[in-house]
């Protein structure tokens, strides 16, 4: 089966954007310039959503485009889709700053 | 490169020749309704019980829709309920979009006779300005007269990735060329902030966008709710975006890499050339109105619409006198409107083309619109209100 398609953005990244439908099971080729990594897809990844390119664990930084687009929300598997469900914002978060003042 | 324009007393240079009829009102829209050719603002923002930093920001709309150099003549009534605050004043709007060399005329119901009387008087004025217009020619200028605004909305993963490149790169190449470009949506800078800040002209225009942010990023907090229950917006989730960040990160590719002079207020028109940050709010219907009043002779809607469904017709959103155009990088959004989009940028994702080479294409759909041929939103007649971006209390 030939290697479904996802883009990295910057070489610190530890997410890809898959510009694929992609399947439980499916190997996926990440490139960037003449760099590949291969990995295998752990679950299902819509088109257009973030592949883990790495173990995340809980609470670690995850960087897209070089820079920080949130935190692990909870471990996060190689492989695994990386969304809102695992993945939390950090900024503009009012609700964690009246937890804060409370 | 250059397009073909009309050059305007003052200099500027219209990819559109239109005579304008403002304030808002019934009288404005009749006129326009009996005559082809013009323009109005509609909008139910007319400055009554406004404070006076709001009643401006109106007056900087309209005089700023005047001033544009589409805009080949105006007529400005004196008729709307704002009218009595001295920002407002028809005389006011009427002089400041004069001294640009325009013709301006100025009805005026209680000197005319009444609304009826008023109206009458527009319709006749406005065909004989429309006339006039049209007897100007198109005659070539040079990019360094093109004035951009670009939003991008509806956005998903292929934005960050294709769409907001492409648009980058058209920036680029205008600002290089002296023309004009302007972005904005301060939500959407939140998380990338220090990069554009990076690119100011001066350290006093990096803390202007770093102060920008703070205020912002203080009332979302204000609120007391997790910003991602409010923008990213559903359809941006759905398209699989995770968080403002990444969504800010992304948004920041349509500003290109060229170095940012200023920061301008909405409906502020920019003192020199080059890439301008405009501290304004994300709203369709507000902010290509605001770029319309501060020059823009052209406008442009970067798409994702990875979360659209069934959306196969694309209206505009108001630019009033700014040809308005529609881009988008993903497949799925160009298979489902493709009579909407005037410029795709796919290819990029499919690895036909790199973010340049689309860039390029951008640039000459850009300077063909530019020079006349429609945008597909302009073929339709159908126009939205416009929310004009006001930030205070009202009374």
């Amino acid at each position: 089966m030939p290697a479904k398609r996802a883009l990295i953005m910057h070489p610190k990244d530890n997410v890809a954007t898959t510009v694929e439908e992609i399947q439980p099971g499916d190997p996926v080729q990440v490139s960037r310039g003449g760099e590949v990594r291969n990995l295998t897809a752990v679950e299902a990844i819509p088109f257009g959503f973030k592949i883990a390119l790495e173990e995340i664990p809980q609470g670690a930084i995850i960087t897209k485009y070089g820079e920080t687009i949130g935190k692990a929300g909870r471990s996060i598997a190689r492989g695994a889709l990386v969304h809102v469900h695992n993945l939390e914002g950090t900024r503009a978060r009012g609700d964690l700053e009246g937890r804060e003042k409370r | 490169m250059s397009f073909l324009g009309y050059k305007r007393p003052d200099g500027s240079v219209g990819t559109r020749n239109y005579v304008l009829v403002i304030p808002q009102g019934i009288i404005a829209k009749s006129i326009c309704d009996f005559v082809a050719g013009t323009r109005t603002i509609q909008t139910v923002d007319h400055g009554s019980g406004r404070t006076a930093n709001d009643r401006e920001r109106i007056a900087r709309v309209l005089m700023g829709l005047g001033r544009n150099p589409n805009v080949a003549s105006v007529i400005v009534h004196a008729a709307s309920p704002g009218v009595g605050y001295p920002e407002l004043r028809a005389e006011r709007l009427a002089d400041e979009i004069a001294a640009s060399g325009k013709r301006v005329e100025v009805i005026d119901p209680a000197k005319d006779g009444g609304v009826y009387e008023t109206i009458a008087k527009g319709m006749r004025l406005a065909r004989m300005m429309v006339y006039e217009a049209s007897k100007l020619r198109r005659v070539e200028a040079g990019d360094e007269h093109l004035c951009l605004g670009v939003k991008c909305g509806y956005s998903d993963t292929t934005s960050g990735i294709a769409g907001n490149p492409a648009v980058g790169y058209l920036f680029d190449k205008i600002a290089r060329a002296e023309g004009t470009a302007l972005f904005g949506e301060t939500t959407e800078i939140i998380g990338a902030e220090h990069a554009l800040a990076k690119r100011a002209a001066t350290p006093d225009v990096a803390k202007a966008i770093l102060d920008a942010v703070a205020h912002r990023e203080a009332l979302a907090k204000s609120t007391g709710l997790d910003i991602r229950t409010i923008n990213p917006v559903p359809a941006n989730i759905k398209g699989g975006i995770s968080s403002l960040e990444e969504k800010s990160l992304g948004a920041i590719h349509k500003a290109g890499t060229s170095p940012i002079q200023g920061v301008l207020q909405y409906a502020e028109r920019p003192k020199g050339k080059g890439l301008y940050f405009v501290d304004n709010w994300m709203g369709a219907f507000s902010i290509f109105a605001g770029y319309a009043a501060a020059g823009s002779n052209l406008v442009l809607f970067q798409l994702g619409g990875g979360g659209l469904t069934g959306r196969t017709l694309l209206e505009g959103a108001p630019s009033i006198v700014a040809p308005f155009l529609w881009c988008t990088a993903n497949p799925k959004t160009y298979a489902m409107a493709r009579d909407n989009i005037d410029f795709y940028s796919g290819t990029v994702i499919e690895g036909k083309e790199d973010p340049e080479q689309a860039g390029e294409r951008l640039y000459r759909t850009v300077i063909d619109i530019a020079s006349g041929t429609l945008s597909r939103s302009e073929t339709l007649v159908y126009t939205d209100p416009v929310d004009l971006y006001l930030e205070e209390p009202r009374f």
